[in-house]
C-alpha cells in the first residue's frame, strides 16, 4: 500500500473530491427542492470532512484530524438533521424560488467557477526564492468559486431557509479555502468557528420559524414594511 | 496581579448572565447587571492606567493582550454597558407596568445583555486575530434576539436583515482573515506565528506577502464595514437600531460600532506597514465619503427619530473610516477622539430618544403633537443639547474631533474629500437639528407634565453633564490613552 505515503496521490485524491464539491454545489444551484437541497449540503461537508482527513495524513497536520471529525458530527450530521425537522416544522412544501431561471443561474455559477480560478492564479506564482508550500492552486480555485457561489445563491433566493442554506454552503467554501491554504486554522479558532456557525444555524431557525408563523410564510421578499 | 485584570474583565459580564439565568426576581437580575458592569468599568479604568504606566498587559501566552487601542475600546465598552443598564432598569419597569413586555421578556433581555458585553469585551481584549473575529461574530448572535424583543413584525424583519447581511460580512471578513494567516505562515514561517496573534504580526507586517494582503484587507474592509454600517453593506442598520429596545440600541450605536472598527483598524495597521499606507487610504476615504454621502439626503427626508439617529450613525462611522483614512499623526488620533465622544453623545441621544418613545408611544415625528420640552423638561433639554453636540457644534467635542480630521485631511493633501466632508456635514447638521428642533421645541399641545422617571432621568442629567464638560475638558490620562492608541494606528509600538 506505498500510495498512501505518496504525496502526488493524496493530492489527487483532493482535486477530485474538491471537484465534487463544485459540482455539488451546482447542483444546489439548480434544483429546486429544500430537502435535497439541505441532502446535497450534507454530501459537500462529507466531501470537505473527507479532505481534511486526506490533508491531515498525507502533509502530517494532526490537528486537520480534529476539524474533520467535527465537520462531520457538526455539518453531515446535526445540522442537515436538524434543518430537516425544521422544514417539517414550518411545512414548506414549496421550493426554493430562485430570483433568476435555472439556466441563466447556471451560467452565472460558470462565470463565477471562472473568476474562482483567475483569482486562485495569482496565488498559485510563488514569490521570488520562497518555496511554495500550498496545495494545488485548483483546490483553492474551487474554494473561492464555492464561496462566490454561494454568495450569488444568497442574493438570489427568497425564502429564508434556502439563503440560510446558501449562507452554510458559503462557509464551506471558506473552509475549504483555509484547509487548502493553511492546513487549516490554529485549533482554538477553528472551534470557535464552528461554536458560531453552530449558534448562528440554530438563532437562525428559531427566527425562520418565527418569521414562518407570523407571516404565514418564510418568502423574505415579502418583509418590506421597513423602508427610508 | 495586572494580569488577572483581563480574565476579570471577562468574568465579570458572564456572571452576570448566569446568575440572570437562574434568579427568580427581577431585583436579583437588575443587581447582577449593574454589580457586574459598575464592576468592568472599575476594572476597565484600572486597566487603562496599568497600560499607560507599564505598556501592553498579556496573560495566557498572549491569548488575551489589552495594549492601549484595546484598554481604550474597554474602557468606553464597559462605559456604556453601565449606562445603558442603569437606564435598561427604569425603561423595562415602565414596559412591565404596561404590559408591553411580560416577565419572561426580562429574563432574556437581562440574560442577552451581559453576553453581548462580554462578546463586545472579548473582541477588544483577543490577540489572536481569529478569536477576533470569533467575538466579532459573537455580538451579532448575541444581541440578534434582543432586536426581536418586542415581537413585532417589524422586529422579525429587522433581525433577519441583521443577521443575513451581517452573516455574509462577517464570513468576508473571515476569508480576509485566512488570507492574513495565510500571507504570515508563508512568510514567516508557521512557528513564530502559529496563532494568528496581532502583537506577533504587528512587529513584522513588512515581511507579508503583498499581495495576499492586499486581497485580505478588501475583504476586511467589506467585512468589518459591513459590521460597523458601512455604506453599501449599511441597510440593516436603520431597521435593527429602530426596531430593539432603547437600551440595546444605544449600545450597537456606539459600542458596537466601536468594536467593528476596531477591528478594521487592526488590520489596517497591518496592511499600512506590509503595503504603505497610500493603499489602504485610498480605499477608506472613499467608502468613508460614501457614507457620509448617502446618509445625506436619508436624514433630509426623514419621518422616524430612531432612523434618523440610525442614518446619522452611518455618517459617523463614515467620519471615523476617513480619520483612518486621513492617516498621520493627527488623522489617527482625530478618529479615537471622534470615537470616544461619539459614544458618549450617541448613547446619550439613543436614551433620550427612548424617553420620548416610552411617553408618546411612537417614533414618528408626525405622531408627536406637542413639543417635547413642555411635557418632558429634563429630557427635552438633554435631548436638544445632545443633539448640537452631536452634529457638531461647538462647544461641544465633536466639533473638536471633526475638526483635526480635517486638519489632518488638509494635511496630507486631500483637498476634495475635506470639501466633501464640510458639504456632507453642513447638510446633516441642517437636517438633523430642524428635525430635533421641532420634535423638542413644538408647541404646547397642553398635556400635562411626565413624571416618575429616576433611573433614567439620572442618567440623562449625569450624561449631559459629562458631554457637557467633555467639550471643554477631557481628562488627562483618557487623553493620554486616546494618544497611545493613536500612536498604535500609526504603526507605532
Amino acid at each position: 500500500m506505498s500510495f498512501f505515503s505518496d504525496a502526488q496521490f493524496g493530492e489527487r485524491v483532493i482535486t477530485l473530491m474538491a471537484a465534487l464539491a463544485l459540482v455539488l454545489q451546482l447542483g444546489m444551484v439548480s434544483q429546486r427542492w429544500l430537502i435535497t437541497n439541505i441532502r446535497l449540503f450534507g454530501v459537500q461537508s462529507f466531501l470537505l470532512a473527507a479532505i481534511a482527513a486526506t490533508i491531515a495524513h498525507f502533509n502530517h497536520a494532526p490537528h486537520l484530524y480534529v476539524a474533520a471529525w467535527m465537520t462531520l458530527l457538526l455539518k453531515v450530521v446535526v445540522l442537515p438533521l436538524w434543518l430537516e425537522r425544521l422544514v417539517k416544522k414550518v411545512g414548506i412544501r414549496k421550493e426554493i424560488e430562485p430570483l433568476i431561471n435555472v439556466p441563466a443561474s447556471l451560467l452565472i455559477s460558470g462565470g463565477l467557477t471562472l473568476l474562482g480560478y483567475v483569482v486562485a492564479e495569482s496565488f498559485a506564482r510563488p514569490a521570488a526564492g520562497l518555496p511554495s508550500r500550498e496545495l494545488g492552486h485548483n483546490t483553492l480555485a474551487v474554494a473561492l468559486a464555492l464561496f462566490l457561489i454561494g454568495f450569488f445563491m444568497m442574493i438570489n433566493r427568497r425564502k429564508a431557509l434556502s439563503q440560510v442554506l446558501a449562507l452554510l454552503s458559503l462557509e464551506n467554501g471558506i473552509f475549504l479555502a483555509a484547509i487548502s491554504l493553511t492546513y487549516g486554522m490554529p485549533l482554538v479558532v477553528e472551534l470557535g468557528i464552528f461554536f458560531d456557525v453552530l449558534v448562528a444555524v440554530m438563532l437562525l431557525g428559531i427566527l425562520v420559524y418565527r418569521i414562518g408563523e407570523t407571516f404565514e410564510s418564510t418568502d423574505v421578499s415579502k418583509l418590506r414594511r421597513l423602508r427610508g | 496581579m495586572r494580569g488577572m485584570l483581563l480574565p476579570a474583565l471577562l468574568a465579570l459580564p458572564l456572571g452576570a448572565a448566569l446568575v440572570s439565568a437562574v434568579a427568580r426576581r427581577r431585583t436579583a437580575m437588575e443587581a447582577a447587571n449593574l454589580a457586574a458592569f459598575a464592576g468592568a468599568l472599575l476594572v476597565a479604568a484600572r486597566l487603562a492606567v496599568t497600560v499607560l504606566a507599564e505598556g501592553p498587559v498579556a496573560v495566557w501566552n498572549g491569548f488575551l493582550y489589552a495594549d492601549a487601542l484595546s484598554a481604550l475600546v474597554i474602557f468606553l465598552t464597559a462605559l456604556v454597558a453601565l449606562v445603558c443598564g442603569v437606564y435598561a432598569v427604569g425603561y423595562l419597569r415602565q414596559d412591565e407596568r404596561e404590559e408591553t413586555v411580560a416577565f419572561r421578556k426580562l429574563r432574556k433581555y437581562y440574560v442577552l445583555t451581559p453576553l453581548f458585553v462580554f462578546t463586545m469585551l472579548l473582541v477588544a481584549l483577543a490577540n489572536n486575530l481569529g478569536v477576533m473575529w470569533v467575538a466579532l461574530e459573537g455580538t451579532t448572535l448575541a444581541s440578534l434576539f434582543l432586536i426581536t424583543f418586542y415581537d413585532r413584525k417589524t422586529s422579525l424583519e429587522a433581525a433577519w436583515k441583521y443577521a443575513i447581511i451581517g452573516g455574509a460580512g462577517l464570513a468576508l471578513a473571515l476569508l480576509g482573515t485566512i488570507l492574513t494567516y495565510y500571507a504570515a505562515s508563508r512568510m514567516l514561517g508557521t512557528e513564530t506565528v502559529s496563532s494568528l496573534n496581532w502583537s506577533a504580526l504587528a512587529t513584522r507586517a513588512e515581511l507579508l506577502d503583498q499581495t495576499t494582503m492586499r486581497l485580505a484587507f478588501i475583504l476586511i474592509l467589506l467585512g468589518y464595514g459591513t459590521k460597523a454600517g458601512i455604506v453599501p453593506m449599511h441597510t440593516w442598520k436603520p431597521d435593527a437600531y429602530g426596531e430593539a429596545p432603547v437600551p440595546a440600541a444605544a449600545m450597537l450605536a456606539s459600542a458596537t460600532l466601536n468594536c467593528a472598527l476596531y477591528g478594521l483598524a487592526r488590520f489596517y495597521v497591518l496592511t499600512a506597514k506590509c503595503l504603505g499606507p497610500g493603499f489602504p487610504s485610498r480605499l477608506l476615504i472613499l467608502f468613508g465619503l460614501l457614507s457620509m454621502g448617502v446618509s445625506v439626503p436619508f436624514v433630509l427626508v426623514q419621518r422616524s427619530y430612531r432612523r434618523l439617529m440610525a442614518y446619522h450613525t452611518i455618517d459617523h462611522a463614515g467620519i471615523m473610516v476617513l480619520g483612518l483614512g486621513f492617516g498621520g499623526t493627527l488623522g489617527t488620533l482625530g478618529m479615537l477622539l471622534h470615537m470616544t465622544y461619539h459614544t458618549v453623545t450617541k448613547a446619550l441621544l439613543f436614551l433620550c430618544a427612548g424617553n420620548v418613545q416610552q411617553h408618546f408611544k411612537t417614533d414618528l415625528f408626525r405622531r408627536i403633537k406637542g413639543g417635547v420640552i413642555h411635557v418632558m423638561p429634563l429630557t427635552g433639554f438633554v435631548f436638544l443639547m445632545t443633539t448640537l453636540a452631536i452634529i457638531g457644534s461647538p462647544p461641544f467635542s465633536l466639533f473638536q474631533s471633526e475638526f483635526t480630521i480635517l486638519r489632518a485631511g488638509l494635511a496630507a493633501g486631500h483637498v476634495a474629500p475635506v470639501a466633501l466632508f464640510i458639504g456632507f456635514g453642513v447638510a446633516i447638521f441642517a437636517g438633523a437639528l430642524l428635525h430635533i428642533g421641532k420634535l423638542v421645541l413644538g408647541p404646547s399641545d397642553g398635556a400635562p407634565p411626565a413624571t416618575g422617571r429616576p433611573w433614567r432621568d439620572s442618567v440623562l442629567a449625569v450624561l449631559g453633564v459629562v458631554i457637557l464638560v467633555m467639550g471643554f475638558w477631557l481628562p488627562s490620562p483618557l487623553y493620554r490613552l486616546i494618544q497611545a492608541g493613536a500612536r498604535i494606528l500609526g504603526g507605532g509600538p
